[in-house]
């Protein structure tokens, strides 16, 4: 179903043409979504609902002006547009007709969708939750399921009429173990674009057991020790820092502000040789793939590191008239509530040539962070700082006692150019990436990697 | 609108069901430049209902953003089928109360011309550079308006209305000095247009981001560090759990048998004061309708009182705090208002100790069972009341128990963080752990 009409659509965009904007683009949206947390051993909330809007944009020269309603007549988003027009200060071209084109572009494969009912959702829930409490320590368990149909459509003065029907679903895990004083807890997230068949395919038994490892493993671990040493970064979630410590330095969000260190650094060298990465919107069923993006712009795989040397920059229309970069397919957004911007999709380092013992035996003392929590980064200056959900210290070459409280700081520079060995096993997780255009579904990803000297925060 | 919601809930009694609605409406303006022009003007208007059902025991939650009928029919249609999935909880109940209630606060027309504003947002840019020609971006800068109305209405007739209407300003300063490079991000809160203080932004900004460029790293060791207002409360805010009857409820509270114990410094008392008049908005109810009074959360270092709502009131065979939460489209929770820090015995500052000024990375640093966090500092030395250097580059691991039993209280002025949400007499913490390279 058409989400809106062609001929408003049409009349809107001419309006703004009129206006004196150089491009006109209308982003539709209807999401529905469906939500049940888990907890206490019982389905305790079960939500859903519908969001609904138009986010409409004008670009003059460098400059974008943005504007969103609920509201779908044709007056409504006339007026927006003129209170948007009226900020150019410029004459349009006068009244234009715009033939719309239906964008034909590959549909990036999602996991395919098995209908079931929440009754059985819950019975699924319920086996997990079961299986977790069989531990003794574990005082809670919480399960988080969300699951949500995006519609898509997205007009623009050049012709386009694209529309595309996203799915996602997603199930975290978290659970906290109690032992007198002493408290963990550890969470999993896995994530796709698909539907039920994914939480189906995975493994139920070995995500269990991985939990109540690294939170019995926490339980009673030590304070890390602080200080300057090598740290190995394993699979996986270890990506976050290749995330937010570089990836977003590359977007071109903060390209075009010249707040990224790498703003004027494209084909030197600014990792290790040992690196390559990649932006990946390409992905069937992950996360972060779409096959359009917010722009109308079919998707694509963007090397942007190879053997250390810069090669490219995520970026979308604005920012590649801006920054002078080409789209990337990356102009991402929360919803509609928001202007796209240059966003990550599904990042992460290209697997390297060395197995995990091999990167270990190469340590003689340092940290190996099994498990990345979160962390922030300021992408002017690059500096960062994460946490380690499951630690332990490396001594003489092999994994020695777990440490809590470990965290990671330095900068992306830095850390790039220190990164010396890249493992075979590469494993991707979903997460959720906040920035300039809301919070978007991410993959990060790695295989395992040494970091030959960086900064630990732990007990002094 | 009342229409429209009364007209839902007697769709739910028809099946049997009772319920609360939010209907929330926004609009927004926000203003930000790049390149000496205006790089983002952006309008808005969007409108939110929400339901929450509680049938047979059992409680349902759906919202819609589209209000046509076929809309409004779904949300009905889901909210009672997400009910009829929802495991009984006999403690959340849809609260006997009726009769209006409003808090709507007055605030000036605003008769500003959007030139004025746009040419106001254009030098939030302008200015960093030209006050200081180590400024080479202006990375973050945004003048913003927003109004926000809500109208809850429940099945026993409750209604209340809320309105709020402010303005923003936020400027930061990205330095590059011999390549060295250092940002600092401030911003500030009005009423309206012309209370807004677009110079100390930039002033703050330069200040600050100046001094980070010089920034060093301190040895390893334990150190007595004072935490600025902003600081501060992020630190307290993170583990609003510890406060919270939903988080005892749900195990994730270390607190939750302490009422009645010493659980900090018997120097310091901490009161949530919904009404407090230097806030930049009092509270005057909840989100069930139930109307705010000042509670003490510790007095004298005695954990007193943790926030409830009916739910974990019931639970808890206690009275409400009036401390309900919740938005259109989320479940009953708890949260406080503004929080104050008072103390006693006073003492002067240490010889030297440390006020950081930025905390990086603490949510995801943060252990909120047990209230351990680690997280990125920066900040200055002082020294015999003088600032002797700026440090950086350094992690704080501490532990909020742990940092609240070793404190002392400096004064007892209360400083407002920057959204005038929390306030705090000042406090040194002794011991802590800073860990550089």
């Amino acid at each position: 179903m058409q989400l809106l009409s062609t001929h408003v659509a049409q009349d809107v965009i001419s309006h703004g043409l009129e206006m004196g904007a150089d491009f006109v683009d209308l982003f539709i949206e209807r999401t529905h979504s469906e939500g049940i947390l888990y907890k206490n051993s019982k389905a305790e909330d079960i939500q859903s609902g519908t969001i609904f809007g138009i986010g409409i944009r004008l670009i003059h020269g460098e400059q974008a002006l943005y504007g969103y309603t609920n509201l779908t007549d044709r007056e409504e988003l006339l007026r927006i547009t003129t209170l948007l027009g009226a900020q150019i200060g410029a004459k349009g071209v006068g009244n234009r007709s715009i033939n719309f084109e239906a964008l034909k572009y590959p549909k990036i494969p999602t996991i395919t969708d098995q209908e079931v009912d929440a009754h059985y959702k819950l019975s699924y829930l319920k086996k997990i939750d079961e299986r977790l409490r069989k531990d003794q320590k574990v005082s809670q368990v919480m399960l988080n399921f969300s699951q949500k149909k995006q519609v898509v459509e997205i007009y623009n003065s050049e012709g386009l009429m694209a529309s595309e029907e996203r799915p996602y679903i997603r199930l975290f895990h978290q659970v906290v173990m109690k032992d007198g004083k002493n408290q963990s807890e550890a969470s999993f997230g896995p994530g796709a674009t698909g539907g039920w068949n994914f939480i189906e395919g995975l493994n139920l038994e070995h995500n269990c057991d991985t939990l109540i490892k690294q939170a019995t493993t926490m339980l009673h671990a030590s304070p890390c020790p602080a200080g300057k040493m090598p740290v190995v970064i394993d699979n996986g979630f270890g990506g976050v820092i290749f995330h937010e410590a570089c990836g977003h330095l590359l977007e071109t969000t903060s390209v075009e502000k010249k707040a990224s260190v790498f703003w004027d650094k494209m084909g030197e060298q600014i990792a290790h040789t040992a690196l390559s990465a990649v932006d990946d919107g390409t992905i069937h069923g992950a996360w972060g793939s779409l096959s359009i993006d917010d722009e109308g712009m079919p998707t694509q795989k963007t090397l942007l590191i190879e053997k250390g040397i810069l090669k490219n920059f995520i970026s979308d229309r604005l920012g590649e008239k801006k920054s002078g970069h080409k789209r990337t397919g990356s102009g991402r957004r929360q919803s509609y509530k928001f202007a796209p911007a240059s966003r990550m999709r599904n990042t992460y380092i290209e697997k390297g040539e060395y197995d995990l013992d091999q990167i270990i035996a190469s340590v003689p003392d340092g940290l190996y962070a099994k498990k990345m929590g979160g962390g922030s980064v300021d992408p002017s200056t690059g500096q960062f700082n994460f946490s380690v959900q499951e630690a332990y210290l490396i001594k003489n070459g092999k994994i020695s006692a777990p440490v809590k409280g470990a965290t990671l700081i330095g900068t992306g520079p830095e850390v790039l150019g220190r990164i010396s060995m890249v493992g075979k096993n590469l494993e991707l997780m979903a997460g959720m990436c906040g920035s300039v255009s809301g919070s978007i579904p991410t993959t990060v990803g790695q295989p395992p990697i040494k970091v030959d000297d960086i900064l630990v925060g732990g007990e002094a | 609108m009342k229409h429209l919601m009364e007209n839902v809930l007697d769709r739910l009694s028809k099946h049997n069901a009772e319920g609360d609605l939010f209907y929330t409406t926004s609009k927004s303006l926000k203003l930000s430049s790049q390149k000496g022009a205006l790089s983002e003007y952006k309008v808005s208007s969007a409108q939110i209902l929400g339901v929450r059902a509680i049938k047979d025991g059992r409680i349902g939650i759906s919202y819609t953003e589209a209000l046509d009928d076929e809309s409004v029919n779904l949300l009905v249609k889901e909210v009672i089928k997400n009910a009829e999935m929802s495991a009984e909880n006999h403690h959340e109940k849809i609260l006997n109360i009726s009769g209006s209630l409003s808090d709507e606060v007055y605030y000036p027309e605003d008769f500003v011309d959007i030139k004025e504003k746009i040419s106001k947002a254009l030098e939030l840019e302008a200015k960093p550079k030209m006050l200081d020609s180590r400024v080479v971006a202006v990375p973050y800068n945004a003048y913003s308006e927003s109004e926000n109305h809500q109208v809850y209405l429940n099945s026993y007739g409750r209604f209340t209305t809320y309105k709020d209407k402010h303005y923003s300003v936020a400027s930061s300063a990205l330095m590059d000095q011999l390549g060295k490079k250092a940002n600092f991000y401030d911003y500030h809160l009005a009423r309206s247009f012309h209370d807004l203080n677009w110079d100390k932004v930039v002033q703050n900004s330069l200040y600050h981001a100046s001094h980070l460029l010089e920034e060093k790293t301190l040895p390893t060791g334990k150190y007595s560090v004072k935490f600025n207002s902003d600081c501060l409360k992020n630190i307290i805010e993170c583990f609003g759990n510890f406060y919270s009857a939903k988080s005892a409820i749900d195990k994730v509270n270390p607190w939750a048998e302490k009422i009645g114990q010493e659980v900090v410094s018997k120097d310091i008392s901490i009161i949530d004061h919904p009404l407090y008049e230097k806030a930049f908005r009092i509270s005057k109810f909840d989100s069930e309708g139930v109307e705010r009074k000042v509670m003490p959360l510790v007095s004298d270092g005695v954990l007193k009182n943790i926030y409830h709502n009916s739910a974990t009131a019931q639970y808890f065979k206690t009275q409400t705090t009036g401390h309900a939460s919740r938005g259109a489209g989320s479940a009953l929770n708890v949260s406080g208002t503004h929080l104050l820090i008072q103390g006693q015995n006073a003492k002067t500052a240490p010889a030297k100790f440390l006020e950081v000024i930025q905390l990086d990375g603490l949510y995801s640093g943060a252990n909120r069972v047990t209230g351990s966090f680690s997280v990125g500092v920066k900040g200055y030395v002082w020294e015999n009341g003088e600032k002797t250097m700026t440090f950086g580059n350094m992690t704080l691991s501490g532990n909020l128990s742990d940092l609240l039993n070793h404190v002392e209280v400096l004064g007892l002025d209360l400083e407002s963080s920057t959204d005038e949400s929390f306030f705090s007499v000042p406090l040194v913490f002794d011991g802590v752990s800073l860990a550089g390279p």
